[in-house]
């Protein structure tokens, strides 16, 4: 990670920005949306080994005084489906990564979800997403 | 796979807020299917897209519209050896990717 900001840094025009965006380290709620509304079913439980790695790589980055962060950013980001199909393929993937735990209550309590309500109804993943500004020095 | 991300744009509010994006000279690493890429073309900039993965960077390529043709180029590459000269970009942009 280290490595890879100084390549992008190196690319980077003097006074050129570095942006870094990405989902926060925060575990993701799951619920059903229907007429407008909202109802949470479960929360994730996710590994953020990582994501702590890459905090720690744009620190390293910015203690060694070659991008300045300037700003910090947190907003949030919906993810919607309108098919449990489309929930698995999507959880699939975070499972493969070895990024979460307790896949199978995650899926089971979805279905469920769904199966539990008529008329049309989607799935909603809440997650904020973290964007750093750095200026390259 | 039906499924929508950030309907309400609050990322690209968010980018749009960073700086102007217009005529700039942007490396995405880590452009995926290229969703965000279609996004960033939308405010403007002359693209690199990359990402490691050929079956995303041909998959971005076709999803890629055509107005935006000119000014977004999708390559495969990888963050820890990136084939340009120095000082090139006015912007990079590590897309869910550090």
């Amino acid at each position: 990670m280290v490595h890879a900001l100084h390549q992008a840094r190196r690319v980077l025009k003097d006074g050129g920005y570095l942006l870094d965006l990405r989902p926060a380290p925060l575990h993701r709620r799951i619920g059903i949306e229907q007429d407008g509304k909202y109802e949470q079913l479960i929360v994730m439980k996710e590994d953020f080994v990582d994501d702590y790695a890459a905090n720690r790589a744009v620190k390293e980055v910015i203690d060694a005084g070659l991008l300045k962060l300037i700003r910090r950013t947190r907003f949030d980001c919906t993810r919607r489906m309108d098919r449990f199909s489309d929930f698995k393929t999507w959880l699939d993937e975070y499972v493969s990564m070895g990024k979460v735990r307790g896949a199978e209550e995650l899926l089971e309590t979805v279905k469920q979800g769904m199966r539990s309500r008529k008329g049309k109804r989607r799935i909603v993943i809440l997650g904020p997403i973290d964007l750093r500004v750095l200026v390259k020095q | 796979m039906a499924l929508r991300i950030d309907r309400e744009k609050n990322e690209i509010a968010a980018l749009k807020a960073v700086t102007s994006w217009r005529g700039k000279r942007v490396l995405e690493i880590g452009c995926g299917g290229g969703r965000l890429t279609r996004r960033l073309a939308s405010l403007g900039p002359q693209i690199d897209a990359l990402d490691p993965q050929q079956n995303l960077i041909d998959f971005a390529r076709l999803e890629l519209p055509k107005s935006y043709a000119s000014r977004v180029e999708f390559n495969v590459g990888k963050s820890s050896r990136l084939q340009f000269p120095k000082d090139t970009f006015d912007i990079a942009v590590f897309a869910w990717s550090l």
